[in-house]
């Protein structure tokens, strides 16, 4: 799906720090939480790009920035050439229209007090241009038909629904204004496994009959590679290695990628004897005070005197550079080589 | 057998009705065994596990029938007092969420030492020798220092480990594990599973595993449950149920759930929701998102089936399905 | 050491159901999943199912059905519907003029047509204390009103904003809660000449917003961390739209609740201050008055202190009833 065209998504050098103040009037900062700190990537239309990471590695905060919930302290998001964080108010409304999210809790992502319709048609009210008031009510049945829910529930309430209905209302507010991109925030983790598959797949073919292009982010590599063409790994605000989804599952190069996959349980007792498991020692550093170099040392076994003084530049590695292959693909390490982490499929 | 279950069932009183939660389950644990009990949210596999240890909220819950036997003798029967002895000291129980176990104004020194000062009539300074030795033994760094403390002060999985200490704490024969994983991220996932599987072999503990994932069940279990609706549906030795399940249910799950190793193409989905236990389907409770369900399903309830292979017993597996040979050999694909 | 086991943290239709509470603690596994009152399927025709929750309920008509069967709140309501019907038309049960007194019969106990006896000046103590209903009704409801609309119009801005202009009115709140209500009336109110009631609705407007404000941005700013305020503001609502559709409705709850209670001490408050001298003067007919001036005879004649001592007693237990009630009802959590 690579193609040569312009991205329809392109963020440039994304910092986001959130200045820790003390004082009740007069506010000292005295430091900053570093919750994204220099993040690149770009979305090809109809692409899914898969965000995988940690609690506190600055997913959630990308997801934000993305939709215009946080403004950012450095960096660009480009949308089809444009920097969003230069525009306001009707041009940014307008970019807004075409870039919608969906939450990850459905329990707090939709107003109590508000039906399924009110809360699907919302989009329209502050967007009236998309849909003339008249057809407003036949547009959020058809969105509650699209995502598999019974258009007759159009008056109940969110508390009426189970946590994948309310999944689904969520995906169905976030199609009302027929966006481009969707960023979708851990949509799955809160639901159960067996509510989690019906909810990806629905996912998957909203987005070859609305053309979408989605940003996936998510805790669960499993998930993620199912829904992925290309996986972004973030660590403590950065993303440390990014490719297409068998380039980072089947030929990862990064140590913490490698460490990451490893983790993950596979539902198969045979793997159990056979399987290299790579135990990271420690916990991640805060993101207050993010260790120099590389930020991974701390926890790396291949940590040398060079990661504390370099900081790996997300590129191709010098050793790979010049190969066709798998392995040939972005990776934030200075001594990055291929690891086979993930057992072949036995089949 | 170290624990048994025996015809368990609880149900709860609420505003809107009765809520049966647990509908005769049967399960058993050997020392030195991993149980793991496999399933979603309202299958009962967590009330189950506060029935075993007595910290079920009666009411509004209610034990109506069944048997819990420890060593052979029947926790049901004996006096709160009783039972409170055996907590803690035979049997202990690991949470999901560490943070909100622990009491955040007790150093964990203090909350490790108090096990040892109640059941054991040790001293302070006794005690918190062994708080130190403990947070050794769960490879806390620098225990000595951070025994002192608190909760807060402590990551995601050091608070894990802390409760690991705590259930270990007076050496009991079993221990119950709910979902004690799912709040942590994987690296750490890992550490903590590690861990757990590496102190039950030194002390040849029971391990009940409560779990929804079916990736860590196949990692550290002998012997799976799986549970629906309050019910066992399928009981098998780890390897068994992954090659071949014998219930549609547990089919459904392995799956839907999407592989690390491989790209799948659309996932298997269990259509429908998980059932309202106020209102349980009649015969078997899977039934109306079952893709072989039949008329006998919906009226005859199914026990749970001895899976044979050609007429030999296959290790202990049961099946609660009217069709668990077509489903053990594919036959409805 | 019995932990306290989690707690399944969506309340809401059918979820009351127990459930295997660890997973709740990070909502791995809609708790909802089981509770679902229809028995649908999400690919095929809604099943017919008349659950519980087929007709569409939000937290108010949940709390309306409890209210209704909810002893506390009907017999609290019913004194309230009376004390408003009589402060509105006193003569529907008091013909008589509270101002018409004749000396003569002063401190006189029962007697037919006075069933409540006369006064140290020889008024009908019966007609005072129901011509007096209307005093408290109005202060209360005055007070109430004009603290709840400062009170969360300031503290609702506060919150939903924050920033710099949150810590001032946070400091400023703290500097009226400092206060003495009572030596601040008598301060306050000891200047005022008038003999309406409004200096001293005045006053308890002036004293009992930091309150009000306090609860007001309390549940603005936990209304306003829901994810539906996010995905509101990703949508590019305007500030207006949130605070009026997302975040008053959901945060108006406790107001109402604080609200309720606080009418009752108000009307308590204003016969504080008349009793003390600082409140409400004759003419004006007020319990608060007529406890003050029969408190002189009360070995002599202790039904004068009687009946406006215990209509003012009911008065305010039955709006904290009241309040007290519409608490539960609107406590998901206690359902």
């Amino acid at each position: 799906m690579a193609s040569t065209a312009e991205p329809i998504l392109e963020v440039n050098g994304l910092v986001k720090h959130y200045p820790l103040t003390r004082g009740v009037l007069s506010k000292k900062q005295i430091g900053a939480v570093k919750a994204v700190d220099g993040v690149d990537f770009t979305l090809d239309r109809g692409e899914t790009l898969g965000i995988v990471g940690e609690s506190g590695c600055g997913k959630s905060t990308v997801a934000k920035l993305l939709v215009n919930l946080e403004k950012p302290t450095a960096g660009e998001i480009r949308y089809k050439g444009e920097d969003i964080g230069k525009l306001s108010g009707r041009a940014l409304k307008a970019v807004r229209r075409n870039i919608q999210m969906v939450f990850q809790d459905p329990y707090t992502s939709l107003n109590p007090r508000m039906t399924v319709g009110d809360i699907i048609a919302e989009p329209y009210d502050i967007h009236p241009e998309v849909a003339p008031k008249g057809d407003r009510r036949r547009r959020v049945r058809e969105l509650l038909d699209v995502v598999g829910l019974n258009p007759e529930y159009i008056n109940r309430y969110p508390h009426q629904f189970s946590g994948g209905q309310r999944q689904r209302i969520g995906i169905a507010r976030g199609l009302a204004l027929r966006p481009e991109i969707i960023v979708a925030d851990e949509p799955v983790s809160a639901l159960d496994v067996s509510v989690q598959a019906q909810v990806i797949n629905l996912m998957a073919g909203l987005q070859d009959e609305f053309d979408l292009s989605y940003i996936f982010i998510a805790h669960d590599l499993s998930i993620v590679r199912h829904i992925s063409d290309r996986v972004g790994v973030m660590y403590l605000g950065r993303i440390v290695e990014i490719g297409r989804d068998a380039e980072i599952y089947d030929h990862p190069t990064h140590p913490y990628t490698q460490a990451l996959l490893s983790a993950v349980p596979v539902p198969d007792p045979t793997a159990r004897e056979h399987r290299e498991r790579i135990i990271l020692v420690g916990d991640v550093p805060s993101p207050t005070n993010i260790p120099s170099g590389c930020r991974f040392r701390t926890r790396c076994w291949k940590a040398r005197e060079r990661c504390a003084l370099e900081v790996p530049a997300l590129a191709v590695p010098a050793e790979f550079r010049f190969l066709a292959g798998p392995e040939s693909h972005d990776s934030a390490c200075h001594f990055a080589e291929e690891k086979q982490v993930v057992p072949e499929a036995l089949e | 057998m170290l624990l048994e279950v025996r015809d368990l069932r609880v149900e709860f009183r609420t505003r809107d009705g009765v809520a049966k939660a647990v509908n005769g389950v049967d399960y058993g644990v050997d020392a030195g065994e991993t149980l793991a009990v496999l399933g979603e949210s309202g299958s009962g596999k967590s009330v189950t596990a506060q029935a075993v240890m007595g910290i079920l909220d009666i009411p509004p819950g209610r034990i109506t029938g069944g048997e819990i036997l420890f060593r052979g003798q029947d926790l049901l029967t004996l006096k709160e007092e009783e039972r409170r002895r055996i907590r803690g000291a035979e049997m202990a129980m690991i949470f999901q969420d560490a943070l909100s176990s622990l009491n955040p104004v007790l150093s964990v020194g203090d909350q490790l030492g108090e096990m040892f000062v109640v059941h054991r009539g040790m001293s302070r300074k006794d005690a918190r020798a062994k708080a130190v030795e403990l947070m050794d033994r769960v490879r806390i760094p620098a225990a000595a220092e951070r025994v002192r403390q608190y909760p807060h002060q402590f990551s995601g999985g050091m608070r894990q480990r802390i409760m690991i200490a705590m259930a270990l704490a007076l050496e009991p024969a079993l221990i119950i594990a709910d979902e004690p994983t799912t709040a942590l991220d994987v690296t750490v996932q890992a550490q903590v599973m590690e861990l757990l599987a590496e102190l039950q072999r030194e002390y040849r503990m029971g391990l009940v595993l409560i779990t929804h994932d079916l990736g860590v069940v196949a990692d550290v279990a002998d012997r799976i449950v799986v549970m629906y609706a309050g019910r066992i549906v399928e009981s098998a030795p780890v390897h068994d149920i992954y090659k071949a399940p014998a219930h549609p249910y547990t089919r459904g799950l392995l799956d839907s759930v999407p592989r690390l190793d491989q790209k799948g193409q659309e996932l298997y989905a269990i259509k429908g929701l998980p059932p309202n236990l106020m209102n349980i389907p009649s015969g078997c409770p899977f039934h109306p998102r079952c893709p072989m369900a039949q008329d006998v399903c919906r009226t005859d309830v199914p026990p749970l089936y001895e899976v044979t292979h050609a007429g030999e017993s296959d290790g202990g597996r049961g099946s609660a399905c009217h069709f668990w040979r077509e489903c053990l050999h594919g036959l409805d694909r | 050491m019995p932990e306290p086991i989690p707690q399944e943290p969506h309340t809401a239709g059918g979820g009351r159901t127990p459930e295997d509470g660890a997973i709740a603690a990070t909502g791995m596994g809609g708790a909802m999943d089981l509770a679902t009152s229809e028995g649908e399927t999400l690919e095929g025709p809604p099943a017919a199912g008349p659950g519980p929750s087929a007709t569409p309920r939000s937290l108010w008509s949940d709390a309306w059905h409890d209210l209704r069967r909810n002893p506390v709140f009907i017999i609290s309501g019913l004194v309230i519907v009376f004390l408003v019907v009589i402060s509105v038309w006193p003569s529907l049960i008091a013909s008589g003029n509270p101002l018409a007194c004749d000396l003569a019969k002063a401190q006189e106990g029962s007697q037919p047509g006075h069933p409540f006896g006369f006064d140290g000046q020889g008024c009908d103590v019966y007609t005072r204390t129901v011509h007096g209903a209307r005093t408290s009704v109005t202060v209360g409801v005055c007070a109430t009103l004009g603290v709840s609309v400062l009170g969360s119009v300031l503290g609702g801005l506060a919150g939903f904003f924050g920033g710099t202009p949150d810590s001032f009115l946070s400091r400023i709140t703290d500097i009226f809660f400092a206060i003495p209500v009572v030596l601040g009336g008598l301060v306050l109110l000891s200047v005022v000449t008038s003999n309406t009631v409004w200096p001293v609705i005045g006053f308890m407007v002036l004293l009992g917003w930091p309150q009000i404000s306090r609860i007001a941005r309390g549940s603005v700013i936990t209304a306003k961390q829901n994810d539906y305020v996010q995905a509101a503001r990703a949508l590019g609502a305007s500030h207006s739209r949130i605070l009026l559709r997302h975040i008053t409705p959901n945060a108006v709850a406790p107001v109402i609740v604080v609200a309720t209670i606080a009418l009752g001490t108000y009307i308590a408050l204003e016969a504080t201050l008349s009793y003390l001298g600082v409140g409400l003067r004759p003419p004006t007919v007020s319990w608060g008055i007529d406890i003050s001036a029969a408190s002189a005879y009360i070995r002599n004649a202790p039904h004068m202190l009687l009946w406006p001592a215990g209509a003012l007693a009911l008065t305010v237990l039955a709006f904290i009833m009241l309040g007290d009630a519409v608490r539960d009802a609107l406590d998901p959590k206690l359902r």
